[in-house]
C-alpha cells in the first residue's frame, strides 16, 4: 500500500498507491515535486506515530510486568488495569516545567534527546510492517537498522556532557563505552542467519523462512546448529545495547540517579525513554525477523491459504505475527531487567571483548564451514 | 575476668597512669548526703597517660582489650570544674569488659590522642572534641564530624547556650 | 579542604598500565555523594575523589541527621527518653529500647518479671529480622536486583503487622520500657508469631536462591571491600562487620543478657560467621552471608521462647515519676549492626546527667576512608552497602 514512498524520492519514478493518489487530488497550483514530499511526510508521520504508540503500550507493559513480578499489581486506577497510564503519563510531562541546568551547555543540552530519537526512527525507515508495507525497500536492510540505532550513542554522550553534572559524566561515559564495546558480538553474531539467508533485506529474509506452515525458521538446529549460540549472543548483546538490565549501569538507578538522564525532565526525557523502548522492539523484532521466523507463521501461512498472497487479510496477520514476535522479545527484556542484578562496568567490558566477540567469531567461523561444506548436501537445505 | 582480676592485672604489669579505681558501694549510713554509688566499677587513669595505658591494656595477654567500644566525654554538673573522659573498653578473647576515666580541668582540656592505639578512637575524639572542647594532641584529623564546621560553642557542656541565631536562621 | 584525601592511586587497581602513562597526571574528579542519593541509606554526604571510575579517596561527611539524642537525655525524664531512643536506628527500634533500659534497669538493681524477658527477647530478634531484611532488600536495590527488595518488604509488612498488634506502632515502638514491656501480647498474638515463623523459613530460602547465590551479585559483591581481621579490630567494628571477617564474637553467647544465656544452653541458635566462601574472607558477600543467616537463627530463638513463655506479669513495679539511684552503668546490647552501648550517669534525680549513646552505624562508618580507595564506583556503592548504616544512628 505504502510502498516505496522513498523509493520514489530516491528517483524512482513510477507509480505507487500513495503517489498515484496525491497525484490525483493535487490542486492545479501545487507544483509536481510536492507530491513526493507529502508521500514522505506521511511516510514520517506513520513512523513516528507508530514509535509512539510501541512506547506507550512498553511503558505499561513494563509497569505491569514489574508489578507482577513484585506481588503487586502495577497501575489499576487509570483505565481497566490501567491501560490508560502511559496516556496519563505523557500528559504530566507536556504540563512539566522546561528546565535547562545553569552552566549546561544549551544547544548541545537540546539537541541531545532529539539526536536519540531520530535515530531510532531513521533505523525504522527500514522496518517492514508486512510484508507489503514498508516504508524504504533498501536492500541493506539489517546494516541500516544497526547502523542508524548506533548513532543514538552520540546522543547519549552529549547529553551527558551537556547536563553539567558529574554523575551524568558517568553515566554517557559508561554507555559509550558498553554500547562500542557489544556492536561487535551484535553484528557478527547476526552474520549467522545472513550467511543462511544470503542477503540484508529483511522482508527477504522472513520470506526465506515460509514452508512447513510457516514454522521453517532459522533457529531450529537442522537449519545451522550455529544458529541457537548466535542468537544467545545476539540477545545479550542487544541487552546492552538497548542498556537494559543486566546492563543498565548508564542509567544505574541507584547509583548516579539517572546516569545521563539526571537532568532531564519533562517531554526531553520522555524522548529518552521512548528511544529506549522503541530501540527495544526494534532490536527484538531484528531479533524475529533473523531468528524465528519474521512474518512466518501458522496464522500467516493459514492466511495466505485461505485468502491470497496479496490480501488485506495476510497482510494483516504477518504484521500480527511480526508484532507478536516482537514483543515476546520485549517481554523477556522485561522480565530479565527485574529479576538480574547490574553488572559492574568493568566487567560488562571483559564480558563483552573477552567472552562474547571470540564467541561470535567462533559462531561465524563454523557455521561459514557448515554452509559450505555441509549444508548443500542436506536435503531440507535445498527446497 | 571480673573487675578485681582485671584491677589486680593492671597494678602487677604497673600498667602507666593507673590512679586507682572506684567501685559501686551502699551509702554510709552515717552520713545523711552520702548517696552511694550503683553501676559498673572503673579506673581512674592520669589524662597525660592514657594512650599509653590504652596500649599497654590492649597488648597484655591476661588484659586483651582488643576493641575500643566508645570513647566519649562526660560534663558532671555547671559547678565542677573537670570533665570527665569516658573509655569503654572489650576484651574478645577473655570476655571482659573496662571502663577507663580520666578527669580534665575545664579550663585547659588537652590530652593526647588515642589514635595510633586504637583507629576506632578517631572519630569518638572528633565528636568528643566539638560537643565537648576537648583538644586531643596529634589527632590527625580534627574536624567537626558532627556539627557544621563554623558552629560556635560546645553544645554537651552543661554552660552552653543555645545561639539565638544561625546563618540567618532564627530560633525565636 | 585541608585535609588530603589518598592521592596516589592504587597501583594493584591499575595494573596493566605502561609505565609512561602514569606520568600523565589527569586531575582527579570530586565526585559528591549526597546528601541525597538512593544509595547512601540516608542523608550522608561522602566526598569521593575519583580517577576516572577507580575512587583514590572518600570522605564521609555526617551530621545531617543530627538532633541532638543526647543533649535531649539531660533534660528530659528518664522515661521521657525512651521514644528518644527509637529514633536513632530506626529500623531495630526494639534493640534500642532494650538497650536504654537495660542500661537504667542496671543502675537501680531491678528484676524484671521472666515474662517480660521472653516478650522482649521475641520483639527484639523480631526487629532483627525485619533490620535484616532491609539490610539485604536494600542492598540488592543498590546492586541492581529490584525485586527480592519487594519480597522482603512483603515478610517485613507482617512482622509490622505483629508489632502494631502488640504495641500499636509500626515502626519507632517504644514498647520496651524500663522494668519489663509496656503492655502484654493480645490473646492470639503468640500463635501468630509462630505462623509467621513457619511461613519465613519458606521465604527465606527464596531470598537466597534468587539473591544470596545469584551469579551476577557474588561477582559485585565478592572480594570487594575487604576488611581483614586485624583492620576490623582496630576500627572497634562489631556485629555482622566483625563476624563477616572471621572473628567469632556474639554479645548474646560471650557476654550474654537478659535469656541469651539460657536459651544458648539449650542449643536453640548459633552463630554465622563469614568463612571466605566466595571470594576474600571479610568482603561484602560474607557480610551479607552473615546477614542472610542471622535471620534463621533469630526465629530459631522466637521458637524457643514460644515454646519456654509462661503466663506472669509484664512489668516490674516502677514508680511513675522515677529517680535513678546515684552512680554510673553501660550497657551494651548486640543490635543488629553491632553493639549499642549505652551509658547513664546518674546523680539521683528525675534526669540523667549524662545518657551515652555509643551508635554501632557511627563506628562501623569509619571503615569506609580505609576501603574506598582502590575501589570502583560501582564498587563504592557495594561497599557502603555492606556496612549496613542507618545514618539516624550514625549522627544521633
Amino acid at each position: 500500500m505504502l510502498a516505496s514512498a522513498t523509493g520514489v524520492a530516491a528517483g524512482e519514478t513510477g507509480g505507487n498507491a500513495v503517489d498515484t493518489f496525491l497525484a490525483g487530488v493535487k490542486p492545479e497550483f501545487v507544483p509536481a515535486w510536492a507530491v513526493p514530499l507529502t508521500a514522505i511526510a506521511i511516510g514520517v508521520g506513520i513512523a513516528i506515530a507508530l514509535v509512539s504508540v510501541v512506547a506507550m503500550f512498553s511503558v505499561w507493559l513494563e509497569r505491569k510486568v514489574a508489578g507482577h513480578i513484585q506481588c503487586r499489581y502495577g497501575p489499576m486506577r487509570v483505565g481497566w488495569h490501567g491501560w490508560l497510564q502511559p496516556i496519563a503519563d505523557g500528559v504530566k510531562l507536556l504540563l512539566k516545567e522546561d528546565l535547562v541546568p545553569l552552566g549546561a551547555d544549551r544547544v548541545l543540552y537540546v539537541l541531545a534527546p532529539s539526536i536519540v530519537l531520530a535515530s531510532v526512527l531513521a533505523a525504522m525507515a527500514a522496518y517492514p510492517l508486512a510484508p507489503g508495507f514498508y516504508f524504504a525497500d533498501v536492500d541493506l536492510g539489517i546494516f541500516f537498522i544497526l547502523a542508524m540505532t548506533s548513532t543514538t550513542t552520540i546522543g547519549v554522550v552529549m547529553a551527558g556532557w551537556s547536563s553539567n553534572s558529574k554523575w551524568s559524566l558517568y553515566g554517557s561515559m559508561r554507555e559509550a563505552a558498553q554500547v562500542i564495546a557489544y556492536e561487535i558480538p551484535l553484528g557478527i553474531s547476526l552474520l549467522v542467519p545472513i550467511m543462511v539467508a544470503g542477503s540484508f533485506d529483511l522482508i527477504e529474509v522472513s520470506r526465506d523462512q515460509a514452508g512447513f506452515f510457516g514454522l521453517n525458521w532459522y533457529i531450529w538446529p537442522w537449519v545451522n546448529p550455529f544458529m541457537l549460540p548466535a542468537f544467545v549472543l545476539f540477545f545479550i548483546a542487544i541487552l546492552a545495547e538497548t542498556k537494559r538490565a543486566p546492563f543498565d549501569l548508564p542509567e544505574a538507578e541507584s547509583e548516579l540517579v539517572a546516569g545521563f538522564m539526571t537532568e532531564y525532565s519533562g517531554i526531553r526525557w520522555s524522548f529518552f525513554f521512548m528511544e529506549e523502548y522503541a530501540a527495544m522492539f526494534l532490536y527484538s523484532a531484528v531479533g524475529a525477523f533473523f531468528f524465528f521466523g519474521g512474518f512466518e507463521s501458522p496464522l500467516t501461512w493459514g492466511a495466505a491459504k485461505a485468502f491470497g498472497d496479496h490480501s488485506v487479510a495476510y497482510q494483516a496477520a504477518a504484521a500480527t505475527t511480526l508484532i507478536v514476535k516482537s514483543f515476546a522479545g520485549v517481554f523477556l527484556m522485561m522480565w530479565l531487567r527485574w529479576t538480574l542484578p547490574r553488572v559492574r562496568i568493568d566487567q560488562v567490558m571483559t564480558l563483552g571483548y573477552k567472552y562474547l566477540t571470540p564467541l561470535s567469531l567462533l559462531c561465524v567461523l563454523g557455521a561459514g564451514l557448515w554452509e559450505v561444506f555441509l549444508a548443500p548436501h542436506l536435503s531440507w537445505r535445498n527446497g | 575476668m571480673d573487675f578485681r582480676g582485671i584491677l589486680d592485672r593492671l597494678k602487677t604489669a604497673r600498667v602507666p597512669g593507673l590512679l586507682g579505681a572506684d567501685e559501686p558501694r551502699d551509702p554510709n549510713p552515717a552520713d545523711k548526703k552520702d548517696k552511694g554509688r550503683r553501676g559498673d566499677p572503673f579506673v581512674w587513669v592520669e589524662p597525660r597517660e592514657l594512650p599509653a595505658f590504652l596500649e599497654r591494656c590492649r597488648d597484655d595477654e591476661r588484659l586483651r582489650f582488643e576493641l575500643l567500644v566508645d570513647l566519649s566525654a562526660v560534663d558532671p554538673s555547671k559547678d565542677d570544674p573537670n570533665l570527665w573522659i569516658v573509655v569503654q573498653l572489650l576484651s574478645l578473647a577473655h570476655r571482659h569488659r573496662l571502663t577507663v576515666k580520666c578527669t580534665l580541668p575545664k579550663a585547659e582540656a588537652r590530652l593526647p590522642s588515642s589514635v595510633p592505639v586504637y583507629r576506632a578512637a578517631q572519630w569518638h575524639e572528633r565528636e568528643c572534641g566539638e560537643m565537648f572542647g576537648i583538644t586531643f594532641e596529634g589527632h590527625p584529623d580534627p574536624r567537626n564530624i558532627l556539627l557544621p564546621e563554623d558552629w560556635v560553642g560546645h553544645p554537651l557542656r552543661k554552660d552552653y547556650v543555645f545561639p539565638d541565631e544561625y546563618h540567618g536562621i532564627s530560633c525565636k | 579542604m585541608s585535609t588530603p584525601l589518598h592521592t596516589e592511586p592504587d597501583r594493584a587497581a591499575r595494573q596493566g598500565e605502561r609505565e609512561f602513562l602514569l606520568d600523565v597526571r589527569t586531575q582527579d574528579m570530586e565526585v559528591n555523594m549526597g546528601p541525597q542519593h538512593p544509595a547512601t541509606h540516608g542523608v550522608m554526604r561522602i566526598l569521593v575523589r575519583a580517577d576516572g571510575e577507580v575512587c583514590t579517596g572518600a570522605q564521609p561527611h555526617l551530621g545531617y541527621l543530627h538532633r541532638c539524642a543526647e543533649k535531649i537525655g539531660e533534660n528530659v525524664e528518664w522515661l521521657q527518653y525512651l521514644p528518644y531512643t527509637d529514633r536513632y536506628d530506626y529500623l531495630a527500634a526494639m534493640n534500642n529500647n532494650l538497650g536504654y533500659s537495660m542500661a537504667v534497669e542496671k543502675l537501680m538493681g531491678i528484676e524484671i518479671p521472666r515474662r517480660a524477658l521472653m516478650i522482649r527477647t521475641i520483639c527484639a530478634e523480631l526487629n532483627r529480622i525485619g533490620s535484616h531484611l532491609i539490610a539485604f532488600g536494600t542492598y540488592g536495590l543498590d546492586i541492581g536486583a529490584f525485586t527480592p527488595f519487594l519480597y522482603m518488604f512483603r515478610e517485613r509488612e507482617w512482622m509490622m503487622a505483629l508489632f502494631e498488634k502488640i504495641c500499636g506502632a509500626r515502626l519507632t515502638y517504644s514498647y520496651i520500657r524500663i522494668g519489663g514491656v509496656f503492655n502484654d501480647a493480645p490473646p492470639g498474638w503468640l500463635s501468630e508469631v509462630e505462623r509467621f515463623c513457619d511461613v519465613f523459613e519458606e521465604k527465606w530460602q527464596e531470598y537466597v536462591d534468587l539473591l544470596m547465590v545469584n551469579h551476577i551479585f557474588v561477582q559485585r559483591t565478592a572480594n570487594i571491600g575487604v576488611i581483614p581481621p586485624a583492620m576490623a579490630l582496630d576500627f572497634g567494628l562489631t556485629g555482622p562487620m566483625l563476624r563477616g571477617s572471621g572473628i567469632d564474637f556474639d554479645l548474646r553467647r560471650d557476654m550474654p543478657y537478659e535469656l541469651y544465656a539460657e536459651i544458648w544452653k539449650a542449643g536453640a541458635f548459633q552463630i554465622p560467621l563469614g568463612k571466605g566462601e566466595r571470594g576474600q574472607l571479610g568482603d561484602c558477600w560474607d557480610r551479607s552471608y552473615v546477614r542472610v543467616m542471622e535471620m534463621i537463627e533469630s526465629i530459631k530463638i522466637v521458637r524457643w521462647c514460644l515454646g519456654a513463655i509462661e503466663p506472669g506479669p509484664v512489668i516490674a513495679d516502677i514508680p511513675k515519676t522515677l529517680r535513678v539511684p546515684n552512680g554510673e552503668a553501660y550497657v551494651g546490647i548486640e543490635n543488629p549492626r553491632g553493639e549499642l552501648g549505652h551509658y547513664v550517669v546518674s546523680d539521683g534525680g528525675k534526669v540523667a546527667i549524662r545518657c551515652r549513646v555509643r551508635g554501632p552505624s557511627f563506628t562501623n562508618l569509619a571503615v569506609l576512608e580505609e576501603l574506598m580507595p582502590g575501589a570502583l564506583i560501582a564498587d563504592a556503592i557495594a561497599i557502603i552497602g555492606s556496612t549496613d548504616i542507618v545514618v539516624g544512628e550514625t549522627d544521633r
